[in-house]
């Protein structure tokens, strides 16, 4: 009787340990996981669970902003999830990797999924890689063909001159000509960029300005800034263009009430994403970010860069699982993205003739563009300059302070920056 | 017992938990801001010490600090002469209201207090909003459509725009006191003013005010300190801008300390914050009590 009770507790015991499961903790900045690219990430949990029985997937998202500042704190805290989505850039992933938070992968490993030429290289630092890219980020304007239509607007303007006579067409129809995310700045720090290389045909002046071989007190910068301010000034965008957030400005074009949107192309799924009309998703499309025209810019001079990523923490306790994980979302993910046509990824995919009209375009702008610029100004330097890159961009834009006075900020800002990288 | 009591054994005993409590609440988290307020930290990874090259910085060469401060004072002075005026003279007449009627009011006026700051602050948004806020709708309705602008946006009208927003929520809380303060005024006071040959604006001014001394002075230390600390509204409604218009310190510190992860130089920010609150309220205390001395 007592062997029977010592081999049941035995067996008890074992089965505790072989049911026991694993939970990886992971993070990202998508919020919606029903639709698009977070339903994409969720069918990847799934299977992946089914392959690997035991492991758990508990996902924590925010959008851009709180997440960025959860992911701050939480490797303060030493709590960093297992293995999240962050992004590449010397501003936010730098930092982690100084600090010997993620965990450094291999290359080879990699290679074979098919990514992006420079997608890869975008993610290393000091000749490691420390994350898999998954977006191919190009700077694009999105429009809705049936506002442009009942507006009488039938050509695809090429020129920002152009672009901005359109603004008066739109208002008499009720209807806001373009939207973007302005309170969290960085869109306007991006078109500000965009501006530079409209003027003076060259993505690299900026870095040069950081490096301190130019200064952003040049004359091509001031330019830029004096066509950037007369942009966000000539009546195109939506009146609280300072305060109203990424989702507030996606959903005015989401439902019909703005006829464009400054953007990204991670927002190729707003052809896919449910919560909006079906007319709404039939008519978006995009097109290319217009010259000026007495400019030396060109109009496939593409603003792109790989910056959405993924990593692993380096005080994960499951690394393996980790690896598994991400290489499972390597392979899967291009393909998944594309067939929900969720967003634009960094590795290749088929083309179809039943993709949306949005996705064929944007496949359209890459194959076309002559040169592309890499990761946006105020993702080259410094957080502190990035913060400042953004305040200034928001004072030039709310009329505080003059082309001039921000080119001087600006420079001043990346003088001291310039110290500390 | 009261050996007990004049044992100072005992007393140390009794007194070491809070004592204990209050260390380690407030001392020692200031003691960690004040090391870290000395160094370049940038939230993670390695450090150095920079001395009070921090410290130096905030005071000499950073405007949006004393923007920042600016801001507070003048919330501060709105709150205390504009405010604080208007919800005595709602009380004082909600006083003389029969008290069916008075009640229904006050519930009514107390409504934003009890209202999370999330949800007020996102309601005002919203009202402000030029696109599809009400505000504009309204003065479009009445033809004044050259005035719609973007409230919260507008380098003229964002400052003003936040600080209706927050005099709207604390409005409840400042009736509430006087008029709980009212209620404890003996009626002989009044009324012996009154047989002496005073008004109501004069017996309020000259007996009730004066009697209601104490109140005041409570609500305006209060005023001042939370003054001070304004964040969450500013921080769901502009975050600090347009440019840095409507920053105020906390907000500040944060951004600096968690987006610019420049979190030496926030930590230092912190430091300043407490020594500005803690000297500003000793100031306010000093002046009213000498205010009431004189009385």
């Amino acid at each position: 009787m007592k062997k029977l009770i010592v081999i049941m507790l035995a067996l008890c015991v074992a089965g505790g340990l072989l049911a026991q499961s694993i939970t990886l903790k992971m993070g990202d900045n998508l919020s919606d996981r029903t639709t698009t690219w977070g339903a994409v990430v969720e069918q990847i949990n799934a299977e992946f669970k089914k392959a690997n029985p035991g492991v758990e997937i508990v996902t924590e998202s925010y959008p851009d902003q709180p997440y960025q500042q959860k992911i701050k704190i939480y490797a303060t805290a030493k709590q960093l999830p297992d293995v999240f989505k962050y992004w590449s850039f010397s501003t936010l992933l730098k930092p982690l990797v100084d600090g010997g938070f993620v965990m450094s992968l291999n290359k080879a490993d990699f290679a074979k999924f098919g990514y992006v030429p420079g997608s890869l290289e975008s993610n290393m630092y000091g000749g490691k890689l420390y994350g898999i890219p998954v977006s191919a980020d190009m700077w694009v304007i999105y429009y809705n063909k049936k506002l442009f239509k009942d507006a009488g607007v039938n050509t695809i303007p090429t020129t920002i001159e152009d672009l901005e006579a359109l603004a008066p067409k739109f208002k008499t129809q009720g209807i806001i000509p373009m939207v973007t995310d302005g309170k969290d700045a960085w869109p306007l720090s991006l078109t500000y960029d965009v501006f530079i290389e409209r003027v003076n045909g060259d993505f690299s002046r900026t870095q040069a300005a950081l490096d301190r071989k130019a200064k952003f007190t040049d004359a091509d910068f001031v330019e830029g800034a004096r066509q950037y301010l007369k942009f966000v000034q000539s009546g195109l965008f939506q009146e609280d263009l300072m305060v109203s957030d990424y989702g507030a400005s996606r959903n005015l074009f989401g439902q019909g009430k703005a006829a464009m949107y400054l953007m990204g192309s991670w927002e190729m799924g707003l052809a896919a994403d449910t919560n909006f009309s079906e007319e709404f998703r039939a008519n978006v499309d995009a097109f290319k970010f217009p010259v000026l025209k007495n400019g030396k810019g060109k109009i496939d001079d593409l603003l792109a860069w790989y910056g959405g990523n993924y990593v692993i923490s380096s005080a994960s306790k499951y690394k393996d699982l980790d690896l598994k994980y991400l290489k499972y979302y390597a392979e899967r993910f291009p393909g998944l993205a594309w067939e929900k046509q969720a967003t634009f990824p960094a590795q290749k995919v088929e083309p179809r003739p039943s993709d949306s009209p949005v996705a064929k375009q944007l496949l359209r702008i890459l194959a076309d563009a002559k040169r592309t610029s890499g990761s946006g100004t105020l993702d080259l330097s410094t957080p502190q300059f990035k913060e400042d890159h953004q305040n200034f961009i928001r004072e030039l834009s709310s009329g505080l302070v003059t082309p001039e006075e921000f080119c001087k900020k600006l420079d001043a800002s990346a003088e001291k920056a310039s110290k500390q990288r | 017992m009261k050996a007990l009591f004049g044992n100072g054994k005992v007393i140390s005993a009794l007194v070491l938990p809070g004592l204990a409590v209050m260390v380690f609440a407030l001392v020692v988290p200031i003691g960690f801001s004040a090391y870290y307020g000395l160094t370049d930290w940038a939230g993670f990874g390695k450090y150095h010490m920079i001395g009070l090259e921090n410290y130096r910085e905030i005071l000499t060469a950073d405007p949006v600090f004393w923007r920042a401060l600016l801001n507070a004072l003048i919330l501060m002075l709105v709150t205390i002469f504009i405010q604080n005026p208007a919800a005595f003279a709602l009380a004082a007449v909600l006083s003389h209201l029969p008290v069916r009627f008075s009640r229904l009011l006050r519930t009514v006026y107390f409504v934003p207090a009890v209202l999370s700051l999330v949800v007020i602050t996102k309601l005002w948004v919203n009202i402000f909003n030029p696109t599809y806020g009400i505000l504009n709708k309204f003065l479009h309705l009445i033809g004044l459509k050259s005035i719609t602008i973007s409230w919260l946006s507008n380098p003229h009208t964002a400052l003003g725009a936040v600080l209706w927003i927050i005099l709207w929520q604390g409005f409840g809380w400042a009736l509430l006191f006087y008029y709980t303060g009212l209620m404890t005024v003996p009626s002989e006071i009044e009324e012996a003013a009154r047989v002496d040959g005073a008004g109501w604006l004069q017996a309020h001014l000259r007996v009730i005010i004066p009697f209601m001394f104490p109140v005041i002075s409570a609500v305006i230390v209060i005023d001042v300190i939370s003054s001070l600390r304004q964040m969450e509204i500013i921080f769901l409604s502009t975050e600090g801008g347009p440019g840095q218009l409507t920053q105020f310190v906390s907000v500040y510190l944060y951004q600096k300390a968690f987006i610019a992860s420049a979190y030496g130089y926030g930590n230092a920010l912190s430091v300043l914050f407490v020594v500005v609150a803690v000297g500003l309220t000793l100031v306010v205390q000093r002046i009213l009590r000498s205010n009431d001395d004189a009385q």
